[in-house]
């Protein structure tokens, strides 16, 4: 039944060799940890991966209790994370893996790195990467103030400072990034919250695609 | 076609197993997050007393004010509802206002041609004085009831129910 | 695009039809044992991933998500620290060379340049080795960055009060008013700096959750302590009065009864 749909779809749309194109491709012994452990250094993209479907799936989630807003943040946060059932976990999921992706985004830089697969013809995505990377240290940075504690406004503090301190037109970058020249408050909230959830998510989205094209269209670089 | 099963099989099958298990681990508890509200048990509200007094009531069904505060998750906030009161006898009746064709406001005798009736103006609803819907007009069944006490010579409101007059 | 007669298209589309199975593609480039990455290499790393999200589930439910009480722009004694992972850049601005007159080298030309030769690592290191053994001085280079980055981190952490650090941000909910005038005119001036925002304690000690006495908070106030200044000379008899009182009636309420957070 199932493989007479499957023909039924494939006879119109021909999506066969779009799924071939990702599965159908042999994997090289020197990434297999198979065949030499020290290979499992080639398994960290894979798990940053892995741990972005987790951030983007939790965050989804978390957005049907939060609310982006200085008077209610804060209450919707606690309210998320100690009165609904599982809120501690899909919280959980969010902090630590936003931790955890700047870890396995690291070491899989430092894998690269080292093995200098970033040589050529795989220079652009090199840059995509640092690209990605950067996007996820603004994901990581946007996302902090948004639970709106103590911890969250002084950081985020420090960070416009920091942003402030630009030759030429650090005031103005600050202003934007804030919403107004002086107070760090309801505009900040809104702006960090727009920017973590739909522009810097679709510049990863972006990214992630090319990323995983040049991957395949490349292939993975030989051994050292 | 044999019934061995072979390795491609095999390596399919524990594919599935495997990928269903950190489906799952990522999806249950974000399920269980997202249906949390098919789980929360209401904090039913406690007799609330209103600036009624029981001595202004006649058989005539009056508007009774009551206001309580609502616990909307992180929310919290004055509510302000009313009920239709009336003495039956000895008996004080409240009925809900809400109709039970589409959720608009009866009133009572708000038709001039039954001036002994609760009236939904949105669809010309019709109910009797205990709260039946009249047959033939668009409300599917009588208003809900309020359970109606007395403290201190004022009237209080307590729990919606099912309509126990009909 | 490839055209002609020999070609097979499905109905009057331009998607070719097959009459064989569609073949995989070679990957005899690299010589040793290949794998099929679907379903062979596929289980491996999806037996990882299992793996690892199991550690991960244990970490949550270990180690639950901090959230610190409702920000509060008026606390000034509050001393912020970012997340982790930008403790390394913190740090460094804490360096003579990176602060003061020299801050915009800690806070834009260092980590600037570092992510722009990150950016640019492929013109930079022109090298045609690519085992890191080989290319001395870009690897070198590599290690000494991640070197600072860790022993920046280590340092920060290691000087950092964590004590105070999860004292100054505990959730408390109390019967302190902050709409108080006693509150807002002499204690947000003179106590709150050591004591918290809400008093629950930062580098001087929790007020509200012991039950203190007004005579005790009153020799406190006038006397000071070893680390503590006296306010005898500095406040009126009165606004002792009026702050040892305060004092003395703050306690611990539930979050439904507190005055301190909330929508105010």
């Amino acid at each position: 039944m199932l493989n007479r749909i499957y023909d039924w779809i494939d006879d119109r749309i021909d999506i066969t060799p779009i799924w071939r194109d990702i599965a159908d491709h042999e994997v090289p012994e020197h990434v297999n940890p198979a065949y030499h452990f020290s290979a499992f250094v080639y398994c960290f993209g894979g798990l940053t991966f892995f741990i972005t479907v987790i951030q983007v799936l939790s965050g989804m989630f978390l957005t049907m209790y939060y609310v982006p807003d200085i008077v209610n943040a804060w209450n919707s946060v606690y309210y998320l994370q100690n009165d609904v059932a599982a809120g501690m976990i899909v919280r959980g999921m969010h902090h630590w893996g936003a931790s955890l992706v700047v870890v396995m985004m690291f070491l899989h830089t430092l894998r690269v790195f080292f093995t200098g697969a970033y040589k050529s013809p795989r220079e652009l995505n090199w840059v995509v990467g640092v690209l990605l990377f950067m996007v996820m240290l603004g994901l990581a940075f946007t996302g902090y103030l948004l639970p709106w504690d103590m911890k969250a406004l002084f950081a985020t503090n420090v960070g416009l400072d920091i942003a402030e301190s630009v030759p030429f037109i650090g005031e103005w970058i600050k202003t934007l990034l804030a919403g107004d020249a002086e107070i760090v408050g309801a505009q900040t909230l809104t702006r960090f919250f727009a920017i973590h959830v739909f522009f810097l998510p679709a510049a990863l989205f972006v990214l992630m695609g090319i990323h995983f094209i040049l991957i395949r269209r490349q292939g993975i670089s030989g051994p050292l | 076609m044999s019934n061995k099963v072979t390795r491609r099989q095999f390596l399919n099958y524990s594919l599935m197993g495997v990928g269903s298990f950190m489906a799952a681990g990522m999806i249950l508890p974000m399920g269980r997050f997202a249906l949390d509200p098919l789980f929360q048990t209401d904090a039913e509200g406690d007799e609330i007393v209103t600036s009624v007094k029981v001595s202004e009531i006649t058989e005539e069904p009056e508007k009774v004010d009551f206001t309580f505060t609502q616990q909307d998750a992180w929310y919290e906030s004055e509510v302000t509802n009313f009920a239709w009161v009336y003495k039956d006898g000895d008996k004080l009746v409240g009925l809900s206002p809400v109709c039970k064709h589409l959720g608009c406001t009866v009133t009572w005798a708000g038709d001039d041609n039954n001036p002994d009736m609760f009236f939904c103006p949105c669809h010309n609803g019709l109910y009797t004085k205990d709260g039946n819907n009249v047959p033939g007009t668009p409300p599917r069944g009588p208003l809900d009831e309020f359970e109606v006490g007395e403290k201190d010579g004022y009237i209080t409101i307590g729990k919606k129910k099912e309509n126990t007059l009909v | 695009m490839k055209r002609g007669k020999g070609l097979k298209f499905v109905g009057d589309s331009r998607i070719q039809s097959y009459e064989k199975p569609k073949l995989n593609r070679d990957y005899s480039e690299f010589p040793g044992r290949t794998e099929e990455f679907y379903p062979d290499f596929l289980l491996k790393e999806w037996l990882t991933g299992a793996v690892f999200l199991v550690g991960f589930l244990c970490l949550i439910v270990a180690d639950p998500a901090p959230l610190e009480r409702m920000a509060d722009a008026t606390d000034t004694g509050y001393i912020p620290l970012p997340d982790w992972y930008f403790l390394f850049l913190y740090q460094i601005l804490k360096y003579s060379y990176a602060s003061g007159p020299f801050n915009v080298v800690g806070a834009i030309i260092i980590p600037g340049l570092a992510m722009g030769a990150l950016l640019l690592m492929p013109w930079l290191d022109t090298s045609k080795h690519r085992n890191w053994k080989k290319r001395p001085v870009a690897a070198s280079l590599m290690i000494v960055s991640v070197a600072i980055i860790f022993y920046a981190t280590w340092e920060s952490v290691a000087y950092h009060d964590w004590e105070q650090q999860a004292e100054q941000g505990k959730i408390v909910f109390s019967n302190l008013d902050s709409d108080d005038p006693v509150f807002n005119e002499l204690i947000r001036t003179n106590c709150t700096s050591c004591h918290g925002g809400e008093l629950t304690g930062a580098s001087g000690p929790d007020l509200v959750t012991p039950d203190l006495d007004e005579g005790t908070v009153k020799a406190f106030v006038e006397n000071g302590t070893e680390t503590m200044p006296a306010f005898k000379d500095t406040l009126t008899e009165d606004e002792i009065d009026e702050i040892s009182q305060f004092i003395a009636n703050l306690e611990l309420t539930d979050k439904k009864n507190a005055d301190n957070t909330g929508e105010k």
